[in-house]
């Protein structure tokens, strides 16, 4: 092994919190859900090598069935990596699937750069199709809660369907204050779902600027108020969607573990 | 016949199996994985007192699924839905024939519904007329996300699939019970994707289209074709175990549904032996909405709906008369076997429950 003394390692950047960190924003991308609170993280491995001061990590993960969609697997490994390569303290960085029917294509497709088109030519579409109909599906979710929690601030129909992205700036920490009437009095909203709702958005990329509106019909149109109720009703289900199916992975995850002997408990 | 708040509740459960994942049986890594995968929805969604050994799993006979069904009496009948996988296993999963069997000896108790698969060409067209011809059918299941040579699924919409649909018009089967949801190898997300229904369901107004799974991970879309497509109906298999453990889960995807389909167009379903009927149908009607579910939705789930959902909707798609069969059930093979006999007499009938 190399000189490096347990002292020096201790000095790293690069610590078992540190990477569930970078990993946390790493999604599932049809639960929208953080990967490190699905639970998916087997192990993070931290070794030092020759350079001194960086260190070779290995992730290893599993998915709640053997045939959870290799799009999403991919996906998944894809974000990991970058979100722990690009870590400063990071010299090398593996992502290893583990327990699914395309384990080998998918880590040795991450692990030497390979683009998800040339590991599974037979796929239909390509990936980035793909993440954007499952970004898509999360803004339309993450538009409800937003627009649940304008609601239940007090705000109307018609007051909601006339926001934009400037109007949410004033934010001091857990609660947005939004201007109405000329800014003459003030909502105050929680700020989650609507920061949650902002990024998703412009990950689709449905906002077309500032003081355009900040809600948006399935197509990208901005929303009239003859069909706001409907629409909220249409994104409840969108939302719904996304837990019930976030619930049937939970529980498959939980029984999976246990027979793999890698449960928690 | 389950008997619950004073009222006789006939339950038709309406997809179920019979299923051989042998280790004789398995021909690919494939038919272990999918043995597998349904062994952990089992075990996720199953009270921990009524789980099956994996090899109990495995494979099961006649008399293991007689005893399920009707041992406590709960359920009245049960609707087959084959699922053949040669490419997984030898001698296929649940198909058609060994179906067949259990329903020749249980003529009552049992309907198989056929299957078809567009890429199986003029055979399968053959294939198709033959099972019509052997039984009275009146369903079929389909599994649009099968993978078969090099194809990853097939779309119902499609020009293939429409001569088959018309053919079953043709041989008047109205039912046509689509697989859409948990799947094997999705390798492209599309094969979850419920679009297809939309079309096919309006361009034969005369056929009756069965989502199972209410197209789980696709509620939302499936919701929304279904509530402007009349002949659109919902199978709870899979979504009904929620109510095991995540109630709360549960009562949010019975409100979506009720709100878009109203309570006509749902089919409760066990998906045997992924789960078992005997405690599942206790577990739904026990199950409510919170109060604030109720006053989202604004939809009921009270006794009514339940007993259409477990068995008249089913009653009403498969042209059973539910007191006719009450009449035939009585003094059947099974009705003298399990001791039921009285359950079907006018007299409110009370099921044993377990508890």
């Amino acid at each position: 092994m190399s000189g490096a003394d347990s002292h020096q390692r201790d000095d790293r950047s690069v610590s078992q919190p540190v990477i569930r960190e970078a990993l946390r924003p790493v999604l599932d991308p049809e639960l929208d859900e953080s990967i490190v609170d699905l639970g998916y993280i087997d192990e993070v491995v931290i070794e030092p090598t020759p350079s001194a001061d960086r260190s070779a990590v290995t992730v290893r993960f599993t998915l709640p069935t053997a045939w959870c969609s290799p799009a999403f697997a991919w996906m998944m490994a894809s974000d990991a990596h970058e979100a722990v390569s690009t870590l400063s303290g990071v010299e090398t960085t593996e992502i290893i699937l583990q327990d699914h029917m395309h384990e080998d294509e998918i880590t040795t497709g991450i692990n030497t750069g390979q683009p998800f088109e040339a590991v599974f030519p037979d796929a239909d579409g390509g990936l980035e199709a793909v993440r954007a109909s499952l970004d898509h599906k999360a803004r339309l979710a993450r538009q409800f809660d937003a627009v649940d929690a304008l609601l239940k601030a007090g705000m109307t129909p018609g007051q909601i369907v006339s926001l934009t992205p400037s109007d949410i700036t004033d934010s001091s920490g857990d609660r947005t204050h939004i201007y109405l009437q000329d800014g003459s009095f003030a909502v105050s909203a929680p700020t989650e779902p609507l920061t949650e709702y902002l990024e998703m958005a412009n990950e689709e990329g449905c906002l077309t600027g500032d003081d355009e509106p900040l809600f948006r019909t399935p197509k990208g149109e901005p929303v009239s108020i003859e069909i706001f109720e409907q629409l909220h009703r249409r994104n409840r289900s969108a939302k719904v969607n996304v837990n019930g199916q976030g619930t049937v992975c939970e529980a498959l995850n939980e029984s999976r573990r246990k027979a793999l002997g890698r449960s928690d408990d | 016949m389950y008997s619950h708040e004073g009222e006789d509740i006939f339950v038709i459960d309406g997809h179920i199996h019979m299923w051989d994942a042998s280790e004789e049986n398995v021909k690919s890594k494939g038919g272990e994985q999918f043995i597998e995968c349904f062994y952990d929805y089992h075990t996720g969604f199953t009270p921990e007192d009524r789980q099956w050994t994996y090899d109990e799993y495995r494979a099961y006979d006649a008399d293991r699924l007689k005893d399920d069904f009707f041992t406590n009496g709960v359920v009245d009948m049960g609707i087959f839905q084959p699922t053949h996988l040669k490419d997984f296993y030898h001698e296929g999963f649940n198909t058609f024939d060994r179906l067949g069997e259990m329903a020749d000896t249980y003529p009552d108790r049992f309907i198989v519904n056929g299957r078809f698969d567009p890429r199986d060409g003029e055979e399968g067209m053959q294939e198709l007329e033959r099972q019509a011809n052997v039984r009275d059918m009146k369903g079929v299941k389909v599994y649009t996300a099968e993978w078969k040579g090099e194809s990853k699924g097939w779309r119902l919409d499609s020009d293939e699939s429409y001569e088959f649909l018309e053919k079953c018009v043709e041989l008047g089967v109205k039912n046509i019970h689509a697989h859409k949801g948990p799947t094997i190898r999705p390798l492209n997300r599309d094969a979850f994707d419920v679009a297809d229904i939309d079309d096919a369901a309006s361009t034969f107004p005369e056929l009756n289209f069965v989502v199972e799974h209410v197209g789980l991970p696709r509620l939302d879309d499936f919701c929304w074709i279904a509530a402007q497509e009349p002949n659109v109906y919902g199978g709870l298999a899979v979504a009904a175990p929620l109510a095991v453990h995540r109630q709360e889960k549960f009562g949010e995807i019975m409100g979506e549904l009720l709100f878009w389909l109203g309570e006509d167009r749902l089919l409760f379903g066990s998906d045997y032996a992924l789960w078992n009927p005997d405690w599942l149908v206790e577990t739904f009607l026990e199950s409510e909405l919170t109060p604030a579910q109720e006053a989202e939705y604004g939809v009921d789930f009270g006794l009514e709906t339940k007993k259409k959902i477990l068995g008249e909707n089913a009653a009403e798609l498969y042209d059973i008369d539910i007191e006719e069969q009450k009449r035939k059930l009585q003094n059947d093979d099974v009705s003298v076997e399990y001791g039921l006999e009285s359950m079907y007499s006018n007299t409110v009938g009370g099921a044993v429950a377990d508890d």
